[in-house]
């Protein structure tokens, strides 16, 4: 073992150490930069049996719902205010608008409400856990049915 | 095995040579005597020569070394995270051991402490652990299902169709909604 | 002297890679070809070959020498081909996009126009008719005329008879020779 090597070694875990200290100290500060909204639209159905590769990740999420297929359509990401609102288009002449209220333990409050039109389908406001999602679906779409996942993460 | 049903079910076998020799002498006399099954033989025999065009033609050489650098790049990225751990550990804590124990111990330490605040939830758009309060649902009128997946905690909230209080007398099949 | 199949099997089961790299040097080329028949998609077929080698590489400690290490891994190259299959949402159509320049390039010595128009048509339906087979029948037919590979060999690989084989074998057959009847 040459000296050469210990002092890289020594270098790589003091740059971890200041890593952590820095990021130690970012963590402590979220509430001042917007929150990160991403909305991914799946088009669940019944016609066929494919799952679409690009869901990968999500299977066990979609999985649940029972539909025997289900495609990408779009994914969305917007940087959202506290106390703003961020607005995304869904298909069928719908759209989601996501605001984020405060965050608190790291689960970060969200008014989400959905529109059809002018007309509201659902209003309602959840604490998901920083960088999480939930689902919300239903909207009946192409024969099959809209599932939307909806995340945040506080920078 | 005379009649010719018989012998075409076999002529394919027969061609492949996975006949017994009684089986194989059958057929081979009456396909010498009957036109039509030596008929069947020629197409069969044209159609093989077709499928081993068609197949060789996508079957151009592939280069070794880029294909095992492949391989060898798959099993590395699936090898489990702890193997992989314990060997940089291992690297990292080669004589003089004792040197590195003490800084280890604090980055251990550092990163335990952290973990909650830093890095709460593991990945950006998929499975997580994932609890959802929900505060109020307000769905106008509609009805409206509130499910929790149990692996990953997620939470789905499920719009139906049909608005409270109308007749439902459509027919839709049961597939339109989900079945949880 | 070569080292076998199992000798190999062996080494690399007590973790020697250079073993396991044998192995793969020996049977890259024929695996990728089999995969290529029943993809029909070079790019598929070449992640599915390395994937089959990898899984190959995960369960190595389970193979007892029971069948030839050949008809173990073409057993495991069919399976995620035929899983992958599946899931593919290529039709066939994009398929004979993919192969028309390939076809174009070959050199083909017509010993009259009229045969080289004729064939060309032939193939192109083959390709498609080959494309509408299940999974399962495209399967035999692509491990016996690929491969040349026995009944018993392919009933090893496939999990099922040789009696299996050799009536899949036909059935693809004749399902084959029906559509192309006014070719061959």
């Amino acid at each position: 073992m040459t000296h050469r090597k210990n002092l890289l070694k020594a270098a790589l875990l003091f740059n971890l150490l200041i890593f952590l200290a820095a990021a130690w100290i970012q963590a402590a500060d979220k509430n001042s930069q917007p929150v990160h909204v991403t909305i991914g639209t799946i088009l669940a159905g019944n016609q066929n049996d494919e799952f679409d590769a690009r869901l990968k990740g999500m299977e066990k999420q979609l999985k649940v719902m029972k539909y025997r297929s289900y495609r990408w359509l779009k994914e969305e990401s917007q940087d959202v205010a506290w106390g703003g609102n961020g607005v995304f288009e869904i298909p069928g002449g719908r759209s989601l608008s996501v605001a984020p209220q405060e965050i608190r333990n790291n689960r970060i409050a969200l008014k989400v409400r959905l529109t059809e039109g002018q007309k509201p389908i659902i209003d309602t406001t959840v604490r998901i856990p920083n960088k999480g999602n939930f689902i919300l679906g239903g909207p009946p779409h192409e024969g099959g049915a809209l599932v939307l996942s909806i995340s945040a993460s506080a920078q | 095995m005379k009649h010719c049903d018989d012998i075409r079910e076999f002529l394919g076998a027969w061609l492949d040579g996975e006949l017994d020799p009684s089986e194989a002498e059958a057929v081979r006399l009456h396909v010498a005597d009957c036109p039509a099954c030596a008929e069947e033989r020629r197409q069969l025999e044209k159609l093989q020569v077709a499928m081993k065009s068609v197949f060789s033609t996508e079957g151009e050489r592939i280069a070794f070394e880029p294909f095992w650098h492949g391989v060898r790049s798959r099993i590395e990225r699936n090898r489990p995270w702890h193997a992989e751990l314990i060997e940089w550990l291992r690297s990292a804590l080669e004589a003089p051991r004792l040197v590195w124990a003490v800084p280890a111990m604090i980055v251990v330490l550092i990163v335990a402490l952290s973990l909650n605040s830093i890095w709460p939830s593991l990945k950006w758009w998929g499975q997580r652990n994932n609890y959802v309060a929900v505060e109020s649902i307000d769905a106008h009128g509609r009805n409206v299902a509130l499910l929790r997946e149990d692996d990953t905690k997620t939470t789905v909230i499920w719009l139906y169709q049909n608005p409270e209080g109308e007749n439902d007398t459509s027919e839709e099949p049961a597939q339109s909604g989900p079945t949880f | 002297m070569e080292p076998s199949d199992l000798e190999l099997v062996q080494r690399c089961q007590s973790g020697d890679m250079t073993a396991f790299e044998e192995l793969v040097s020996r049977y890259h080329q024929k695996v990728y070809l089999v995969i290529v028949g029943l993809l029909r998609n070079r790019d598929d077929a070449l992640e599915v070959a390395q994937e089959t080698f990898l899984r190959a590489y995960r369960k190595i400690g389970s193979f007892q020498g029971g069948s030839s290490f050949y008809t173990w891994l073409y057993r495991i190259a069919v399976n995620i081909a035929i899983d992958s299959r599946r899931r593919q949402k290529r039709s066939p159509l994009d398929f004979r996009e993919s192969m028309d320049g390939v076809l174009e390039e070959q050199d083909e010595v017509a010993k009259d126009p009229f045969a080289d128009v004729h064939d060309k048509e032939l193939r192109e339906k083959l390709i498609a008719a080959i494309n509408d087979l299940t999974p399962e029948h495209k399967a035999v037919i692509v491990l016996r005329t690929i491969e040349g590979l026995s009944y018993k060999d392919i009933g090893e690989i496939l999990g099922c008879s040789e009696g299996t084989v050799m009536s899949r074998l036909h059935y693809a057959r004749k399902k084959l020779q029906d559509k192309l009847r006014a070719f061959l």
